[in-house]
């Protein structure tokens, strides 16, 4: 079996005084697509957060490919092929469409085109010059994951990229991301939305206040559904 | 017990037998401006001419040491009055020295009347200050409005400069200076035709300027002091006022402004000084020694008056061998005629004015100039009863025998 | 009064007051910038605006470079020393209450005044005008002086040059963006503090800019900068904090309302500018350029 392209052990996070990650473990081989699921709060977002660098302290070990970057500056992290499409979509109102596409630097070679990009997305091209905030909800979420493909980064960390959206958007979405993974990235997926999450992971993580309390192979999903659901609590 | 009550008593009186000197030290505060646009004029150098007045006496008289203190009045009249009342209340000092700020200086006038010290004014120039502000505690040694509306404003009037238009700095000190000019300038004759009254710290003069060139005035009159002034003729000069014919009166320069300047922007300005440091060998050996000392400037006026007075004022105390009536102290002063190498043989007169001769000068083209601080030719000496105010046109309560003015 | 201002002297004060006001447009988008991206309250701009003409002085009177020298020179040498403080001190407060940074920028100009005036006095230094732009043009309602055009032309050229950059580049889209969320910036790959230490060192350049242009109509004196810093403050509140276009207008656009108001009350042309400010903060607390919260 080959390494993980993701590998993080143990890792701690704080907000202050508050202790958000109790040694959190997970695994993400290339080529996978994983999701984490769990209640509000009980650490998706700031599991993501960490990977890149964006919560201080952080402790613990997460390797990308190899290198170890519990050490690194958040920027040195992106440049190993790591990007994240947050949670918030993180769409720069001073910036247009155009210039929100093209704001991530390429870190390494075999990112997306921006015709790829139109390709996948084709509601942006209308909108280039459009003010970014400035888009429906459905064309912000495809800006913030069209971005981060150009780069070149080989996982891509998406933080609920259906939160809100309708039906016909989130399935849009879907559609893409399965795209993604055809193409060959590197996805994990932070997802409270199971049924979608069902129709495209390899397997499933589950957070509990911190800490990953179980891994659901998506071929189990099914039968453990009962399970899962007490641990979302719906 | 009995000895020591005895020992006291004889103590007491042996002290008192040399000299009847408050607390321990005869305490000189130079309060001044130490960090804003009048610094250079006065500021440490102010302090530094105390000091070598006070080493001309040993730094002590009989026993008792002279201590000289100094602090930052900020021109802000309640700072100053709050550091007076300090000084006075707390710190024992004796004497206030300097003030280069007429508003600050009315103000300290008034506390060290009250308390019953002594203020040595060299810096202000508002003509009030032995007018009808006047004060039996005060003496205003180096300069006045009144003597430089006489002595620049009159050589102005009399070279032809018939109409005038004012850039008048606003508070005390400009408005003395501009009413005291614009009297030299009626009585010969001519007429104010405009003015504008321009902040404190003033750093763009060109909107002033363009009003003053659109008065036609013949002569603007520069009712302002160090860096207003300085500002003021640099853009004048930058404007082309004095290529278009008319011609600056700089009614207070000081020999630092000059030296800001640059000859080629200030030459050819007329101006008025008590004290220039290059005047005789007096001046020059005097000078030297205060220039080694503040690493290579030269003493403007208000610092040489800060060293003749305190050295005439510790003259005083000598003869007197006391200090605790202020009023007394200053009676002395007037008593004994001046004598010092840098204004020459002199008096004090009844209203607290300093009585010595004024110099006109003019700015030298940089041609003529054979140093850094080469500055001056003199045109013109005015004699004391000339450059001054004469006594019974002043106002002065202690003059006229009125009552003295309410204190407000 | 108003009518008795003929309407050609008005010209010639609007004119002046365009001159200070390219002074307060090039402060203020320093201090705009700064404010955008650090959120800082950059105190020690007035202080780095007097540096800025002190080095000129000194090129000048020390290594016998000259005005267009020290026009490049001096800014570089500011942004240096700019940089250095930033990666000294003003890294250490990010993130910390923009009062810190208040109070750690305010201490360095009080240094900075403080030192410089303990060397070189309150009267000032004389720089020379440069030869090429000295004399002047008679307009028929004033006399203009050359470098006044220069001062007025070159603050535009800058001024509406930085604008471009941030608003037209894509090194500006970055500014722009890390202004917003500099974390989500710096994970998308871009060295966000490096980021910061340039536009740190950009924006006090700016400042010495002004200094070096300011050098010779005014003193090269260590107050320069002191009461210039108040005014450009208030334009910069008028203006909007941190709005990039908003400080550059308010800049011009207040200088000829202080040239205005030195025809018709010149008493008052010190605070006619917090009058406006005080106005604007009533009616528009985010100033005239920036978002409203």
């Amino acid at each position: 079996m080959p390494d993980p392209l993701l590998s993080v052990k143990g890792l701690e996070a704080w907000y202050g005084e508050s202790h958000v990650l109790h040694g959190v473990a997970l695994e993400v081989r290339a080529g996978e697509l994983v999701t984490v699921v769990g209640r509000n709060g009980a650490g998706k977002t700031t599991t993501m957060k960490s990977i890149m660098g964006m919560v201080r302290p952080r402790t613990g070990s997460v390797k990308f490919s190899g290198v170890e970057t519990i050490g690194l500056p958040s920027y040195k992290i992106a440049r190993l092929g790591i990007a994240l499409c947050p949670e918030e979509r993180g769409i720069f109102a001073s910036l247009d469409v155009a210039e929100n596409l093209v704001l991530p630097p390429k870190v390494r070679d075999g990112g997306l085109t921006n015709e790829q990009v139109f390709d996948l997305f084709p509601n942006l091209r209308e909108r280039l010059r459009s003010q970014g905030t400035k888009l429906s909800g459905g064309e912000q979420q495809m800006l913030a994951i069209g971005r981060i493909l150009r780069t070149g980064a080989r996982l891509l960390l998406l933080d609920e990229p259906t939160e809100g959206l309708a039906p016909v958007i989130v399935q849009q979405i879907g559609n893409s991301i399965r795209k993604l993974k055809a193409e060959g990235f590197t996805i994990l997926l932070v997802e409270q939305n199971l049924r979608f999450a069902g129709t495209v992971a390899d397997r499933h993580y589950v957070m509990e206040r911190g800490r990953i309390v179980d891994e659901i192979p998506n071929a189990a999903l099914q039968g453990s559904m009962e399970k899962v659901r007490q641990y979302l609590g719906v | 017990m009995r000895h020591a009550i005895l020992a006291l008593a004889i103590v007491a009186s042996a002290t008192a037998a040399r000299a009847d000197f408050t607390g321990k030290s005869i305490k000189i505060g130079v309060l001044n401006d130490q960090s804003g646009l009048y610094k250079d004029l006065a500021g440490p150098g102010s302090v530094m001419a105390a000091k070598m007045a006070a080493e001309e006496f040993g730094n002590k008289i009989g026993d008792t040491p002279i201590e000289i203190i100094s602090a930052d009045h900020q021109n802000k009249p309640d700072v100053g009055s709050a550091i007076a009342r300090q000084w006075y209340d707390v710190d024992g000092v004796d004497v206030i020295v300097d003030v280069p700020t007429s508003s600050v200086a009315l103000a300290i006038a008034q506390i060290t009347k009250e308390k019953n010290k002594v203020f040595l004014a060299s810096g202000p120039a508002a003509s009030d200050l032995t007018g009808p502000k006047c004060s039996p505690n005060t003496v205003h040694w180096t300069y006045d409005t009144y003597a430089l509306a006489h002595t620049t404003g009159k050589a102005e009037v009399d070279a032809g400069g018939k109409t005038w238009f004012f850039l008048t700095a606003d508070y005390a000190f400009g408005a003395a200076l501009e009413r005291d000019t614009t009297a030299v300038v009626k009585e010969a004759g001519g007429t104010i035709v405009g003015g504008v009254k321009h902040p404190l710290n003033t750093t763009d003069f060109s909107s002033f300027l363009l009003q003053a060139q659109s008065s036609k005035a013949q002569v603007i009159g520069l009712a302002n002091a160090g860096g207003d002034t300085i500002n003021s003729i640099k853009a004048a000069h930058e404007f082309g006022i004095v290529k278009g014919g008319q011609k600056l009166a700089g009614l207070l320069v000081f020999v630092t402004d000059v030296h800001a300047l640059g000859l080629e922007t200030a030459q050819g300005l007329l101006l008025s000084e008590s004290f220039y440091w290059d005047r005789d060998a007096k001046t020059r050996a005097w000078s030297k020694k205060w220039s080694e000392r503040m690493a290579g400037q030269e003493p403007s006026m208000v610092q040489a008056g800060v060293y003749a007075a305190v050295l005439h004022y510790l003259k005083a105390l000598r003869a007197l061998k006391s200090d605790a009536d202020g009023k007394a102290v200053v009676d002395q002063m007037k008593k004994l005629s001046t004598d010092d190498p840098l204004f020459g043989k002199g008096t004090i007169r009844p209203d607290g004015r300093k009585m010595h001769p004024m110099y006109l000068y003019e700015v030298k083209a940089p041609s003529e100039s054979k140093g850094a601080w080469d500055l001056y030719k003199l045109i013109k000496e005015f004699p004391a009863d000339q450059a001054f105010r004469p006594l019974d046109k002043g106002e002065c309560p202690l003059v006229t025998g009125a009552a003295p003015a309410p204190a407000k | 009064m108003l009518f008795a201002v003929p309407v050609q002297a008005l010209f010639g004060q609007l004119l002046i007051g365009l001159i200070n006001g390219s002074f307060y447009a090039l402060l203020s988008l320093g201090l705009a910038i700064i404010f955008g991206l650090l959120n800082v309250v950059n105190f020690a701009h007035g202080a780095l605006y007097m540096l800025g003409a002190f080095v000129a002085w000194f090129l000048s009177e020390k290594a016998g470079v000259g005005y267009w020298g020290a026009l490049v020179l001096a800014p570089l040498a500011v942004g240096i020393f700019g940089a250095i403080a930033e990666r000294l001190f003003l890294r250490r407060l990010a993130g910390l209450d923009p009062l810190y940074g208040l109070l750690l920028t305010f201490g360095l100009a009080l240094i900075l005044q403080g030192l410089f005036s303990n060397w070189f006095g309150s009267s000032g230094m004389p720089y020379e005008m440069p030869e090429r732009l000295t004399g002047g043009r008679a307009l028929g309602f004033m006399f203009l002086p050359n470098y006044r055009i220069w001062v007025i032309g070159v603050s535009l050229v800058i001024c509406f040059g930085t604008w471009a950059v941030i608003e037209r580049t894509r090194l500006g889209s970055w500014l722009r963006a890390a202004t917003e969320n500099a974390a989500l910036v710096s994970a998308f790959g871009i060295n966000v503090p490096r980021m910061i230490t340039i536009t740190y060192a950009l924006g006090v350049a700016l400042a010495a800019f002004a200094g070096v242009l300011a050098a010779p109509i005014y003193r090269v004196s260590p107050q320069m900068g002191e009461n210039l810093i108040i005014v450009v403050f208030a334009v910069v509140v008028v203006g909007g904090m941190g709005s990039i276009l908003g400080s550059i207008v308010t800049g011009f656009s207040l200088g000829i309302l202080e040239g205005l108001t030195k025809v018709f009350y010149p008493e008052a042309s010190n605070t006619v500018i917090f009058v406006v400010m005080a106005l604007v903060l009533l009616v528009r607390p985010a100033g005239l350029f920036g978002k409203q919260a």
